[in-house]
């Protein structure tokens, strides 16, 4: 039992330092999600002009994730790294307006199929932007777009990890206290206080 | 005649003191605050999940929803902004929620607006020069329910128009502020409480730093290598 306990409290310890700097991207970032707000987000964008891309034929009528891998020749020609959020077609205009993201920074490619040439916009860095799109990513819009570069795959594989280690550290954190007797009545007073105002709170929502 | 090692020790300093009651307290904060948000804690982190997973067919809700319709008289409307005259026409057809704002009214003889609240979605379009309107519910099952408690703020970054309006829309958003606060103290107690262990000091710093150089990674990282 002695060995049990002991175990667990390493694992808590070791895992819960692993993870903290992940949980505090997530944790920062709501107040900004829940009130729409983001310091610094408004910042003057600047922009560019690139011609002589390698436009793939039909890409403009191509769909989905076959769209996203065509243009991504033409990203990496101007320089533009990461996650393609969608692809908006202009079909009168022949352009097609792909906003692309890094964490904290998203430069909009402007393409126009017709004259093979872009407008790339860049808005700036922001951390704290790049904070709240790590807590969304990678969220359940456009999910057959979504994860289109590796690192959006990679961290949609640790923010799962992120969730199950949290899970890990409460049930591991419920056997660390309920073995402090002395503590046992204030701990389900607690357990009790929390579960009555999350329990109230949604059922006052949802009825 | 007491001898010298009989003597009562002598009183430790007022700031060693108080560095105990202080590490005692942490610990104890440190649960007190892990087993009050214990069922948020699971909320968000298993809808986060399931936000992350839209595909898992287990918890699917938008194909299950269930759809009703209805259309019935209303009062006049009182002459106020749009939002005082939503939520007239929400008392009148006792409905509850937050009010979203799809488009700008372009039609004083209209009113669409949708009202919504976790687990379900009226859909009001009221003509209020014949008297009628017309709502549409949409209902969600359990999982519709939980992914929505996730993101129920009531505001947009993208669309100012949509403010919260309602008391219970602003509670909740309270709640998940309190609750990002009480996990940031989770992580700063844990912190504090490692540290006063030297045996682990080695180790815990590999672990820390390792969790830091992946998040730091994403979190500025990647700018630089591809900025």
């Amino acid at each position: 039992m002695k060995q049990l306990y002991a175990f667990t409290r390493d694992l808590h310890l070791y895992l819960g330092l692993v993870i903290c700097p992940t949980v505090l991207v997530f944790a920062v970032s709501v107040p900004f999600l829940v009130h729409a707000w983001i310091p610094g987000a408004a910042k003057q964008p600047v922009s560019r002009i690139a011609g002589d891309l390698p436009v793939p034929d039909g890409v403009e009528l191509m769909k989905g994730r076959d769209q996203v891998n065509a243009v991504r020749g033409v990203l990496d020609r101007v320089g533009v790294r990461g996650e393609v959020n969608f692809i908006r077609r202009i079909p009168k205009e022949h352009r097609l307006a792909i906003p692309v993201i890094l964490p904290g920074r998203e430069v909009v490619v402007d393409l126009n199929t017709a004259t093979r040439s872009a407008t790339i916009t860049n808005r700036g860095d922001n951390l704290w932007s790049g904070l709240v799109w790590l807590h969304k990513m990678p969220g359940q819009h456009n999910a057959n777009l979504r994860g289109n570069w590796v690192f959006l795959r990679t961290w949609k594989w640790l923010a799962d990890a992120t969730v199950y280690l949290v899970l890990f550290l409460s049930v591991s954190g419920i056997y660390l206290w309920a073995v402090l007797r002395a503590e046992r009545r204030i701990g389900w007073t607690l357990i009790g206080a929390g579960a009555g105002s999350f329990f109230g709170l949604v059922y006052a929502l949802t009825h | 005649m007491p001898s010298l090692t009989d003597r009562p020790a002598a009183p430790k300093p007022l700031s060693r003191r108080f560095a105990d009651g202080f590490q005692v307290w942490n610990r104890k904060l440190h649960y007190y605050t892990g087993l009050y948000l214990l069922f948020f804690l699971w909320l968000f982190a298993i809808t986060g999940l399931l936000l992350n997973h839209s595909s898992w067919n287990f918890a699917q809700f938008f194909p299950n929803r269930k759809v009703s319709n209805w259309e019935r008289a209303i009062q006049p409307l009182a002459p106020a902004s749009d939002l005082g005259q939503a939520q007239d026409l929400m008392r009148q057809l006792g409905i509850r929620g937050e009010i979203a704002w799809n488009a700008a009214r372009t039609d004083p003889a209209r009113l669409d607006f949708n009202a919504a609240r976790p687990g379900r979605t009226y859909q009001v379009q009221a003509d209020l020069k014949q008297g009628r309107v017309k709502v549409m519910l949409t209902e969600y099952n359990g999982w519709g329910l939980l992914r929505t408690l996730h993101t129920f703020v009531g505001v947009s970054p993208d669309d100012p128009r949509n403010q919260r309006e309602w008391v219970l829309t602003s509670v909740w958003a309270l709640s998940m502020d309190a609750v990002a606060a009480g996990v940031v103290f989770l992580v700063l107690s844990s912190l504090y409480m490692w540290w006063g262990l030297k045996e682990k000091r080695k180790l815990g710093l590999a672990a820390l730093a390792l969790g830091i150089a992946v998040c730091g990674l994403f979190v500025s990282g990647l700018r630089w290598l591809y900025g």
